[in-house]
């Protein structure tokens, strides 16, 4: 097929979801972002340490709407941030200098890593770049960020997805560990 | 259907419509496109397929001790051995027990005046017509006269696959298992094959 052919597509989008799972959607996420965001404007208000990134809207959409989806497993969740936070910070702290370079060399790699050891989350390609572009208060954490706010806030993230996501008795999460 | 087309039998082609259908029964966001289900479906089906049509051999499905004919039996006693076994046709062994040919209702109706066509119906066409029956011109002829020759024979280790094709492309109904020796141990069947194929699914 050539170059220019491929490109025209050539399926069609799944279904639409029902009205119940899209209530379950916005319920799931409203509790998992709150949760993350209650500890990180109340609970870390006085310090300079994080519970919330811009990567954890991403992951919510995966973990509350679209449950089933291997990619928005445990193990990709919490495997796919936490890997990439590492990539992030390393990217910073040796290519920072040049920092569309840092940006780039974070993003790709992370995606190469979440690929070879079945990680591929989303989300994670975030979490490298806020590692890179995240300004001061991100770059002060070092490799803490892979922790905190990374590590911590997924499981903050999963542990709700657990509770909510399985109430439905037409869903259940997750598909694997 | 001939032997050529049947091997290009696609698997069950499943619908873009039916997928849809298939995927909103499942309540969630199913995670993929139709066309990308349809991919992995085909190449499991057919991986299934192969396992299926390997799983069995003739061993497994064979009728053993199989009734054989002597080559020298005289058509009476051939033709009454299978009315009382309740078979259709039977291997023909010479002297020292080895498979020479096979015999079925299908020579006994050529014999008769069927022709190339070797059916019931035609024979009694041709009865109704002379106003008689033509078997008894065969009465002092042997099982090893009108037998068909060379026999189509496999070991017991062929697969139910193999038996399969071997049925079709032949057109026979009844393949007889020999050992390395030549000597009948059993009978597949197209009864047989067809009951077993039921039972894998």
């Amino acid at each position: 097929m050539n170059f220019f052919e491929k490109m025209k597509g050539h399926t069609q989008s799944p279904p639409r979801v029902g009205s119940v799972e899209i209530l379950w959607s916005w319920l799931g996420s409203f509790m998992g972002i709150a949760a993350v965001g209650l500890i990180h404007f109340k609970l870390l208000e006085q310090t300079s340490l994080m519970m919330i990134i811009g990567s954890f809207g991403a992951s919510a959409v995966l973990v509350y709407g679209a449950i089933r989806s291997p990619l928005a497993q445990p193990r990709n969740l919490i495997g796919g941030h936490m890997l990439s936070a590492v990539i992030g910070v390393a990217a910073h702290q040796y290519l920072g200098a040049l920092p569309w370079l840092a940006a780039a060399v974070a993003v790709a790699t992370a995606i190469a890593l979440m690929h070879a050891t079945k990680t591929l989350h989303p989300p994670g390609g975030a979490t490298a770049l806020i590692a890179v572009i995240g300004g001061e208060s991100v770059h002060r954490l070092g490799y803490l960020y892979v922790l905190m706010p990374t590590g911590l806030g997924a499981i903050v993230l999963m542990i709700v997805a657990l509770l909510v996501n399985n109430l439905s008795p037409h869903r259940r999460y997750p598909e694997f560990w | 259907m001939t032997a050529s087309n049947l091997r290009e039998c696609a698997p069950v082609e499943i619908s873009d419509k039916e997928v849809m259908a298939a995927m909103r029964a499942m309540h969630g966001y199913i995670d993929i496109t139709p066309a990308d289900f349809k991919a992995v479906y085909r190449v499991a089906y057919a991986l299934a397929k192969e396992r299926m049509m390997n799983a069995l051999k003739a061993a497994d499905l064979m009728s053993s001790p199989v009734q054989v004919v002597g080559a020298g039996a005289d058509l009476i006693t051939a033709a009454t051995l299978l009315a009382d076994q309740g078979i259709s046709g039977a291997p023909v062994t010479d002297a020292a027990g080895r498979i020479v040919g096979v015999i079925s209702e299908k020579d006994f109706l050529r014999k008769m005046g069927a022709g190339q066509n070797e059916s019931f119906m035609r024979v009694i066409a041709l009865c109704l017509r002379n106003k008689g029956c033509v078997a008894t011109a065969m009465v002092n002829r042997t099982a090893g006269d009108i037998m068909s020759t060379p026999p189509i024979t496999a070991p017991a280790d062929i697969t139910i696959g193999a038996i399969s094709a071997l049925l079709m492309e032949k057109n026979i109904n009844r393949l007889p298992i020999v050992d390395a020796d030549g000597k009948p141990i059993g009978i597949v069947t197209r009864t047989d094959l067809v009951n077993s194929l039921c039972m894998l699914g």
